[in-house]
């Protein structure tokens, strides 16, 4: 091979020598600086991108499902559906007439900014003025991932147990909402809904909680109410 | 489970950073991990090492180096340690946004780091060029 590295002037460095060298990379910037970008591209257009994050079965479809039927008369809606690979919440939505965008993250746990990016080219900016993204069902992951939204909703349910936030604190410092789901099961399940609100308050004392219950559609127009102030 | 992909970024990174120094062989990475960063050490060695192998890093140990949360009170202007929750249940502290003076919420400032902070490796020699 010819050697072309003659011209340039170069400093050897002896074998064996040890290196070490500052890096300061931060390894949570490229998806920041993605998030900052699908944010600057919605705010551009007066869109507002709300996360939804919860354990699988809490009701985050259910109850995006039900803010879309509130809030379609009123402001273009658009869902981005986050699944690991089936596409049964998509369905869901889909059926409601409003576009729905399904990510697959394949074996992925959680949504990062890049994915949803590339979700936000598949709809009609123009046409919408709300986004709803429903996470994984994950409830450590997703932290630290900001997408670009304007507020992170998390939905826990009455089922998954009183302990719920205390087991998963993380997830609450980093919202603006809590909505505590399935009220209507409260006292069979024997789980106090004011001892979850002062658990997330203990956390984070600026979250809104708002207790509901998508089967009855209780506190639902509360919800559909915080969205639109934000 | 986030463990396995911010090992998959640490590998990437400290691989092409690797490269680009013609080094042989990697032999310490240091990370900085935030109080709140969510990340769980010792799933994170496990990934690390499994995912390395038969890399120019597969012996790197994996330096992590704590990063204290600092949160920010726009009520009382209070800037220090959070206030860690005292009836959770986790096996450790678990730092909260309530504001350790004035109890309202505060902000989070320092904890969300997950940075490389420093690589460390040698330079391959000539001889030394096994695949």
């Amino acid at each position: 091979m010819t050697t072309t590295t003659t011209t340039i002037p170069t400093i050897q460095a002896s074998p064996e020598e040890i290196y070490d060298i500052e890096l300061e990379h931060s390894l949570l910037e490229a998806n920041a600086k993605l998030a900052k970008e699908n944010r600057a591209v919605l705010d551009r257009r007066g869109i507002t991108a709300i996360d939804f994050m919860g354990a699988i079965g809490s009701g985050k479809t259910t109850l995006i499902s039900r803010l879309v039927e509130k809030l379609k008369p009123k402001i273009g809606v658009a869902v981005f559906n986050g699944d690991a690979s089936v596409s049964t919440d998509y369905d869901k939505v889909a059926g409601q007439d409003v576009p729905v965008v399904q990510i697959a993250t394949v074996n992925g746990c959680h949504l990062d900014a890049n994915l949803v990016g590339k979700a936000l080219k598949k709809i009609d900016l123009g046409k919408t003025g709300l986004i709803f993204i429903e996470n994984i069902g994950n409830l450590i992951c997703p932290a630290e991932f900001p997408l670009g939204s304007k507020a992170r909703v998390v939905v826990v349910s009455v089922t998954e147990g009183p302990y719920m936030v205390k087991k998963h604190p993380h997830m609450f410092l980093g919202a603006e909402i809590v909505v505590i789901n399935k009220t209507d099961l409260a006292e069979a399940m024997g789980v106090s809904i004011e001892e979850l609100t002062r658990d997330v308050h203990t956390l984070n004392p600026a979250i809104k909680v708002i207790p509901v219950s998508c089967k009855t559609r209780a506190g639902v127009e509360e919800v559909a109410s915080a969205l639109l102030a934000i | 489970m986030h463990e396995f992909s911010l090992a998959t970024q640490i590998m990437e990174s400290v691989l092409e950073f690797a490269q680009a120094q013609g080094a042989g062989e990697v032999l310490k990475v240091r990370l900085r991990v935030g109080e709140l960063a969510c990340v769980e050490e010792e799933q994170l060695r496990f990934c690390f090492h499994s995912i390395t192998r038969e890399t120019v890093m597969e012996k790197a140990e994996l330096e992590i180096e704590p990063c204290a949360a600092v949160v920010h009170c726009l009520h009382c202007n209070y800037e220090g340690p959070p206030k860690y929750w005292e009836g959770a249940i986790a096996g450790t502290l678990v730092p909260t946004l309530q504001c350790p003076r004035c109890s309202r919420g505060a902000d989070a400032v320092k904890g969300h780091e997950f940075e490389i902070k420093s690589v460390q490796f040698i330079h391959s020699t000539p001889s030394h060029s096994t695949a």
